[in-house]
This record gives C-alpha cells, structure tokens and sequence, in this order.
C-alpha cells in the first residue's frame, strides 16, 4: 500500500480545481499554480523512477472493481514522460495564450488533463483505466471547444470518435475480465483467439484510436485549425500517443501475447503500414503549418503501430521508442509552429516565407526536430526508425516497403515545410516579425537538445528505459542501442532521404516555390483526383459515418410513420369499422335481444348433448 | 349473526312504512346506516378466521326460519360490494333524486333490493337463492322505471321480459336438480352431482342455468336488456345496477352453482370462455363507437364482465381469484364512472358526449377521478384494476388457453381507446359557450367520487401486501 502513487493524480487535479476556484482577476496566479503542479509532479514521478509500488482500495465494493494503481518500470517510464511535457508545454503556454479568452479553463484541463494520463497509465484495473480514459474525452472537448467561435463542431466530432472507439475498449475490457475472471491488468494474460480474438481486436481498436491512427484520425486535422496550439503539442503529439502506445504495448505484451506471424499481428500491421502511407500522403499537399504537422502526427502512430504489431523485440523496442521520440519531435514541431503562428500571427503557409533569418533559433529546433522526424542520422528519430525497419523487414518486405516510402514523403513535406515557412523570399507583411519570446523558446531548446541526446547517446534510453520494458528471456541477449545492426538498412534510408532532397530541388526547380515543391507529386495524374476528393472530405469516416447515420434516420422515420399509420389510421378505422357492424346486430328490438338469447341457449344446448355422447 | 343482513333491511322497510308521523323523514339516514352497517360488518368478518363453506355456519334465525346460508370469503367479498354500492348509490341518490316522494320510494326499493341481494349471497339452498334473485330483481325493475319517463319504462319492460325468460330456465334448472336428487340444499345436490353418472338431465339443468345466470348477468349474447336498462335508468340507479346487481344476480350465482355446485368440467370451460371472449371483444368494440356516455359506460360494463367469465372459465387458481378481485374492482371503478356520468348529466344537463367538452377545469375532481376510473379499468398499474387483469391473464395462460390470453391483452388496449375517448371527448379540449357556466358537483356525488377513486388506488397500492392465504382461499373454493 503505497498511498504515494495517488499523489500523481492529486496534485495536478488540485492545482487544476485551484486554478478555477480563484477569481480571474488574480494576476499570474493561473500560471505559477500550473507551473508549480506540474513541477512538483514532475520531480516527484522522477523520484518514483524505477520502483515497483502498489496501492489498492476497495472501491465500489463489489465484483473486482477496485482502485488499484501499480507503479513499475514501463508506468513511470511513461509518466516521466508525461510530466515533463506538461511542465514544458505549461511553460510555453505561460507566453503563447496570453491575452487570449478561457485562460482559467485552459490550465485547468492541461492539470486534468496530466492528472488523468497519470491515472490512466498507473491503473491496474481495467475500469480504472476506462474511468480515467473516459475522463480525458472530457478534457480533450474542453481544450478544443475553447479554441474558437466555431470550434464546437471539431469538439463534438473528436468527442464522438473518441467515444465510439472508448466503447469497443470498454467492451473489449468486460470481455477480457470475463474470460481471465479478474479485472486486475497484471493477472490477465489471454491468448489471441475466439472470444480472446473479439477482446484483443476491440480493445486494440481503443489504444489506436487514442494514438491517433486511421481509421479514427479525422478529427486531429481540423483540431489543428481549431483548438489552441498548445492542445495540439501536448495532446495528440504527446499524451495521447504515449497513452495509446502505452495502451497498446500493454495489451499485446501483458494482457495477450501476441505471436509473431499471427493474424493479429498482421492486421496490426497493415493497419500500421496504411496509416504511414495515408496519412503523409496528405500531409504532403497542406497549405497550412499545423495541419501538415497534424497529418503527420497521424502518420507516425503507424510506425510506431507497426514497430508494435510484428511482435518481435526488436519491432516492439523499435516502436516504443519511436512513441517517445515522436513526442519529442512533434512537440517541438507544433511548439515552433506556435512560435510562428504567435510572431507572424499566421500559419498559413502562402504568406510566411523568409521568416528563418528573423527568428533563428525557433528555425535552429524546427530543422533539428524536421531531421529527427525525417530519420537523419544520427538524430533519435534515425534509430527508431531503424529498429522499426528491422522488425518490418523480419515481417515482410512489403511493410518494409511501406515503410521506406513513408520516410521519403516524410522527409519530401518537412523539406516543403520548411523551404515554404522559413527560407524563399520574405514578404512585405514579415518584415517586422521578431523572435518568439525566451519562454516560449526554452521548452523548443529543450526538447531539441532532447532529440539530439536521445540520437547520439541513445543507449540511454534504449538500455534504460525502453529495454527493461521486455523481459530478459524475450529480449534474448539481443542489444539494439548503438549502430543499426543491418547497415543494409542503413544505405537504403540514406538513399531515400538523398532521393526526398533531389526530388525537393526537381519540384523548386520545375514550379519556382518551396511551397509548390511537391505539386508534381500532388498534380500527377490519377493522384490528383483522389487528392481532391479527399480535401472535400469524402474519405473522412467520420463524414461517413454522419451521413450513414442520416440515412438511418430516414430510414427509421419512415419505419416510425409507418408504425404511427398502423396505430393512428389501420387501428382506428379497422376498430370503429368493427364497432359499427357490431352495432348492425343489435338494434334494441325486443324480438331480436330475445332471438339472441334463445339462440345463445340452443347453441349451448347443443354443445353439451355433444360432449353428452362424445 | 349474518342472517340479520337479511332481516334487518327487511325490518327497516317494515318500519318506514309504518303510519307514523316522522318516521318516513328519517328512511334515508336509516337506509344510509344500514349500507355503513354492512361495510363495517364485513370488513370486521374479514378479520375473523373463517370456518371453510362445507361446514356451513348456521345461526338461530336461519334455523328458525328454515334456511341454510354459509359464508366464505366469497359471500365477504360480495357483501362488501353490496354495502359499498348502496352507500354511494344513496350519496349521489340525494342529489339527483330531489323530489321527496320519489326518494323515498327509491330508498324503499333499494333496501328491499339489499336484502334480496344479500340472500342471494348468503343462501345455501338453491330454491332460496332463486326467490332471493326474482326479490332483487323485481325491485331493480321498478327502480330503473321509478320515474315514469318513457324511455326507461321501455328498458324495465325489456329487462323483465328477458328476465321472465332467465326465471323460466332457472327453475326448470331447478325442478330438474330436485329431480336428480331429491332436495334444494347445496350440500346434497353437490353430493348427488358427484354421485351420479350425470347423464342428461344434469346437463340440460347446467345449460338452462348457464343461459339463466347469463342473462342475469348481461353476457353476450343474453344482453339485449342491459345497454338500455343502464342507460335510461336514473342515475344512481344504474350504478347500483352496474355495481352490484347484474354482479350479484349473474355472476356470483354463476360461480356458486354452475363452477362449484357442478364442478368445473371442460366443456364448462370452453362454454364460458367462448361467452367471454365474445363478451370482451364485442362489449369494448361496440362501446367504441357511443356517443351517450351512459351507454358507452354500459357496453363497457359487458366488456368487463367478460373478463370475469374469462376469470372462471380458467378453473380454480389464479384465475378464480383474479375473477373474484375483478367483481370488487369493477363494482369500484364502474361505479366511480357511473357516479361521473352523474355529475357531468346533472350539471350540464346532457349525455351526449358530443356536446359535451373541456370540462375538466370547471369540474376538476370529477375529471380527476375518472381518469383513475378508466386506467384501473384498462388495467394500468399500479391501479386496482391491473392486478384482477394480471390474474386473470395468468391464469388463462396457466391454463392454456393462450391465444385467448393475448385477445384479453389486446382488448384492454380497447378499453383505454374508448375510455380515453370519454376524457377526451367530455373533459378535454375547449369548453364550449354553452358550458361556461358548469359548476363541479357536490355533497354527495362528490363524496362517493372521492371515496371510490380512493378505493381503487388504495387496492392497487396495497395489492402486493394482501397475504396469499387470502387469494388462495378465493382461489381454492372449487378444490372442495
């Protein structure tokens, strides 16, 4: 019993219910209460690093649901993780949402928000994950609905997603607890097949669809438009991949054991492959900063997905640690992206240009992160990557191939990107435009100088943090820190990326723009069409979905008329007809009421001399 | 002791009528006493441990007088309907019949009618429950035409007509059972009954009594008499008519000599479940298409005692006891429905449901109470008349008879059509010119309103805490 893990949750979820409490009119006092929860949360999962702790409280009293958290070495590797991306994006924050509406509500939910993924990932009991999963949606609606006037629209949209997809978790779950006959997490071990096979796929269905992989993406690109830029960093960059891969990782390495090779394991798989390939594919055609970040974001779930779903260690340390790369980088992406948005006040790539002499440092992270999410060496998003090829690569080639491609349009939209927002010409509107203020510049350095560190030592995180994660006998004296193994692999990633650079300076060369640099691709024919049709929304499954549902309604209301017709109009009528000719029986006649009554006689007279003889 | 629900409304008629001066005045408080008498005095037996029916509790007057008469919780659950039927029959009586002469006469017939009633309910010998039946009857005849209007002397003229032709198999019933065996006592005749081989004279008696009882009781097809005997009856009248005495002349006597005397064989059954299903579906179907609230209440009257065939037609068992329950809640809501038809008739001065509407913001508790009249009797929970109904059901559906189970369903889908139809027509909607000036009733019609709607949500509420024992003591009177 110890009480000490509750303190994760409690303190921001205090420091949130502190922030609102005290009246708007308090100056700094939102900020350093956010500030000071998340830097106390952060020393304090720190000093948990590595321990194995265990809290349990009888909670509702009946079947197993009781609240029971569990620290060890994957958990807190995870809340590390968390709590330093909330102390950084609170710190950014500090200057990017100043002046801005909603204040109080917004560091409220970023406490919540960290308090709940702190929940979330210590839980050791399936409800108390639902509980604290289920409580982020609300989270989650809160930042993007206070983005804009039209935000709504977007909340409600990742609400439903998000809350479709909470439902075949939950399903999956009470299934799970059914078969193992607990709902503790660390006694449920389950085999992929029958009913084990519906819970495994449901709840897979769960933890990708918090990571933001297809088919449930929809709502990150608008969210992008929509909700405030440090949701954007700190949520589907950060939290909700550490949580969904965490999810994920749970459930094929503890929950179920996966098998390599299994149907499951491929479904995951190309599940993983289609999201790479799909999602930067419409990464490379945005026009707009943060959208083109936000596909991205969707893209690199599929990696770590993939890593994930082979089943092999090296593919699952190879995802896991993409997951904490890609929050490094993408954060950082968004972060820089925010800084842009902040000092030119747009983020639309048709009007910025030239900006990367006037703000040289928020360049300076955003070409370290865009080489880290491209897979430069020897920048930690190279090696994760490598491990990831590896795995593929053992899996089938084809997924390897997927792969590969995803890298090269990966590294083709961030060279777009790039050229586009910080080199070319500088337009007359920039001219003035400073560098962002030290505070928002600091957490960017730092998480820049994170994705460098991770890349050069990355035996760091690889032997510390990632490695333990596995089983000594599943690992089997193989060591993945250091140089790729496979310098085959090598080659051909680097061919790829000299492949993305030739193909950047072909489409500058041929359309004049950075930003027109990938039109060629975007252009070609029998790509344009389905380009088109997807910018219209017509592949959004949520689109989809709404219409579907429209259909059904009309379907169902025209079953409801139908139904009203029987009981309003054919019931009526068909009762009344009756009545009326019932009514032609009887006239009130002496003769006739008599007549009646001796008939009534004779027929039964009749009946029993039947039953008499019979 | 239960003889002198006999023998006191008889001495009461003896001393209004005696030439003395005051004594006439005093005849409806005296009558009023008697109807509180009988309910006290039943609800008091109620919680006395009986002796079982066979033993028969014989008192010094029945032996005096020569009679037998029993009692069972059966005969208790009938006194008491009988009681609180006259008691609201006598509340609205004061304010509809107004004319001193003719109240009088009214209380006169109606305590004559109560001790006919009552001997029908307490006699063990069927001679002696046949002359208490033609004494009840007759006082119905003259009370149904004892305002001289046209049209209700036509409907008493039926309702004799058919009567004399009910009076004419029963006896014939009779003179055929004393044929078999050889005296009127219930006890000997069920011993001969179950002696003999039956053969066809016992048959041909069970039929005459079947058809005798069923035009006593308005079961189609035997009801010419009863839409118009109902209807065109004064007001107080045809509560009494539709409370307690087609209940007491028909059913009680049905149950009494046709389901315990013969004993419930099948083709019996199958007799009366054709009988009630027809009364089901076409009383409610007729009541349908009324534009005379009394008349839609009377058709209703038939579809309900259908249910109380259907009851016993199952046979002992729920069904018995659902019947049983559903003679008590029947004489509740159909009185309260009546004794709203009485307020509506008295202060608008019409029946015609089409003239009639939006009263029910200047007569609220009349609305109210027949709102909870017309549920209880389409059977909704948690009203009194959902319980009978559920018995009922379940005991068609123990007994087999499903598919008759699902039409009894159906119907009382009907039954709330047509009821609902009353609100709609007489107490919702808006109120016309005419109307503006309707007040809500009063005094008495008020009272039994009240006391009714209270009845009917009381036996609902306290349903689930009637002890078993009791049901099953209902239910077990054909076990013998």
């Amino acid at each position: 019993m110890d009480s000490i893990l509750l303190w994760p949750i409690l303190v921001p979820l205090l420091g949130g219910l502190l922030v609102l409490a005290v009246p708007r009119s308090v100056r700094f006092w939102k900020e350093s209460i956010t500030l000071l929860a998340t830097g106390v949360n952060l020393w304090l999962v720190c000093s948990l690093f590595d321990k194995n702790l265990y809290y349990f409280w009888s909670w509702l009293g009946f079947g197993n649901i009781e609240f029971s958290l569990r620290l060890y070495h994957f958990s807190s590797f995870i809340v590390i993780a968390a709590g330093a991306f909330a102390f950084l994006i609170g710190l950014y924050s500090l200057s990017f949402m100043k002046y801005r509406n909603y204040l109080r509500q917004f560091y409220a939910y970023l406490l919540w928000s960290l308090a709940l993924a702190n929940g979330a990932v210590l839980a050791d009991n399936l409800i108390v994950l639902l509980f604290f999963l289920e409580a982020l949606l609300i989270t989650s609606f809160g930042f993007i609905a206070i983005g804009s006037k039209d935000s709504m629209k977007t909340a409600i949209k990742a609400f439903i997603i998000m809350g479709i997809t909470d439902i075949c978790l939950m399903t999956g779950a009470i299934i799970a607890g059914y078969l193992s006959g607990t709902l503790t997490m660390s006694n449920i071990h389950l085999t992929v097949s029958g009913l084990g096979g519906l819970a495994f796929i449901l709840m897979m269905i769960g933890a990708i669809a918090k990571g933001g992989s297809m088919p449930f993406h929809s709502w990150i690109p608008d969210a992008a438009i929509d909700a405030p830029l440090p949701f954007m960093a700190y949520i589907p960059a950060a939290l909700e991949k550490l949580l969904g891969i965490y999810l994920l990782a749970r459930i094929c390495l503890d929950l179920f054991q996966l098998q390599a090779g299994s149907w499951a394991s491929i479904t995951l798989m190309t599940i993983g492959a289609i999201t790479i390939l799909l999602a930067v594919m419409m990464a490379l055609i945005q026009k707009d900063y943060k959208r083109l970040l936000s596909y991205h974001a969707i893209s690199q779930v599929g990696y770590m997905i993939l890593g994930v779903g082979t089943a092999l260690p090296v593919g699952i340390i190879g995802g896991l640690f993409h997951m904490i790369n890609h929050a490094m980088y993408k954060s950082c992406l968004f972060l820089t992206g925010g800084a842009v948005e902040k000092q030119t006040g747009t983020t639309d790539l048709s009007r910025l240009g030239g900006i990367g002499r006037k703000m040289p440092i928020t360049f300076g992270a955003f070409i370290i992160a865009a080489m880290a999410i491209s897979g430069v060496p020897p920048l930690n998003g190279f090696f994760s990557k490598e491990l990831v090829y590896d795995g593929a690569l053992k899996s089938g080639a084809i997924f390897y191939l997927a792969a590969v491609a995803g890298s090269f349009f990966t590294a083709a939209s961030f060279l777009k990107l790039g050229h586009a927002a910080f080199l070319g010409k500088i337009s007359e509107e920039n001219k003035q435009v400073r560098e962002a203020s030290p505070v928002m510049l600091i957490p960017m350095i730092v998480i820049a100088a994170g994705c460098i560190l991770f890349g050069v030592y990355n035996s760091l995180p690889l032997q510390h943090l990632i490695q333990p994660i596995l089983s000594v006998k599943q690992l089997a004296g193989e060591r993945f820190a250091g140089w790729p193994a496979s310098s085959m692999l090598v080659v051909v990633t680097c061919v790829v990326l000299i492949g993305a650079l030739i193909n950047h300076y072909y489409g500058v060369k041929s359309e004049g723009s950075g930003l027109k640099a990938v039109d060629h691709i975007h252009y070609a024919p029998g790509l344009k069409g389905i380009y088109d049709r997807a910018e219209k929304r017509y592949f959004d499954p949520y689109d989809i979905g709404l219409k579907l549902a429209g259909y059904l309604s009309q379907i169902t209301w025209g079953i409801d008329k139908a139904v009203d017709w029987i009981y309003e109009t054919a019931a009526v009528s068909v009762s009344f007809f009756a009545g009326r000719k019932a009514r032609e029986l009887y006239k009130g006649y002496y003769a006739s009421s008599l007549s009646w009554a001796l008939l009534g006689f004779l027929v039964i007279a009749l009946y029993l001399m039947v039953t008499l003889n019979g | 002791m239960f003889s002198l629900l006999i023998f006191v409304p008889l001495f009461i008629v003896m001393l209004i009528n005696m030439p003395f001066g005051g004594i006439r005045k005093s005849a409806y408080i005296l009558a009023f006493l008697l109807a509180l008498a009988q309910i006290v005095f039943t609800l008091l037996a109620f919680f006395t441990p009986l002796s079982p029916l066979s033993s028969g509790r014989q008192d010094i007057l029945g032996n005096f007088f020569n009679f037998r008469i029993g009692v069972d919780n059966l005969t208790l659950v009938l006194l008491f309907c009988i009681g609180l039927t006259l008691l609201v029959t006598l509340l609205t009586g004061r304010e509809v019949v107004v004319d001193q002469r003719q109240r009088f006469n009214f209380v006169n017939l109606l305590v004559i009618a109560m001790a006919g009633l009552n001997g029908i309910v307490l006699a063990q010998d069927i001679f002696t429950m046949y002359v208490f039946l033609e004494i009840a009857a007759v006082a119905s005849y003259i009370l149904i035409s004892f305002q001289k209007g046209i049209l209700a002397l036509e409907a008493a003229f039926k309702y004799l007509i058919l009567s004399a032709a009910a009076s004419v198999l029963m006896l014939s019933a009779i003179a055929l059972l004393v044929l078999v065996s050889g005296d009127t006592s219930f006890a000997i005749i069920s011993q001969a009954l179950r002696d003999g081989s039956g053969g066809f004279p016992v048959k041909l008696a069970l039929g005459l009594f079947v058809c005798g009882f069923a035009i006593k009781g308005g079961i189609i097809p035997f009801h010419g008499w009863l839409p118009d005997a109902y209807t065109e009856a004064p007001a107080p009248v045809s509560i009494f008519l539709a409370g307690i005495v087609t209940k007491t002349l028909g059913l009680y006597t049905l149950i009494r000599v046709v389901t315990v005397l013969f004993g419930q064989a099948a083709y019996i059954s199958q007799i009366l479940l054709v009988m009630g299903i027809l009364s089901v579906v076409f009383g409610a179907w007729m009541a349908l298409t009324q534009n005379d609230f009394k008349r839609m209440l009377a058709y209703s009257s038939i579809s309900q005692v259908g249910y109380i065939i259907l009851g016993l037609a199952c046979g002992p068992g729920w069904g018995l006891a659902g019947a049983i329950l559903h003679i008590l809640n029947h004489t509740v809501f159909k009185s309260l429905l009546f004794v709203n038809s009485a307020a509506v008739e008295t202060k608008t001065g019409t029946r015609n449901m089409d003239q009639l509407a939006g009263l029910s913001d200047r007569m609220p508790v009349t609305s109210f109470t027949s709102i909870i009249a017309s549920l209880s009797a389409a059977g909704v929970p948690p009203l009194a008349g959902f319980w009978s109904k559920l018995l009922i059901i379940i005991g068609l559906w123990q007994a087999g008879f499903k598919l008759v189970a699902v039409i009894a369903v159906l119907a009382s889908i009907i039954t709330l059509g047509y009821l609902l139809s009353i609100q709609r027509r007489v107490f919702w909607g808006k109120l016309g010119s005419e109307l503006l000036n309707v007040k809500e009733a009063k005094g008495g019609i008020m009272i039994s309103a009240v006391l009714l709607a209270a009845i009917a949500i009381g036996v609902g509420l306290a349903f689930p805490f009637i002890p078993a024992a009791m049901l099953n003591s209902l239910s077990s009177l054909l076990g013998g």
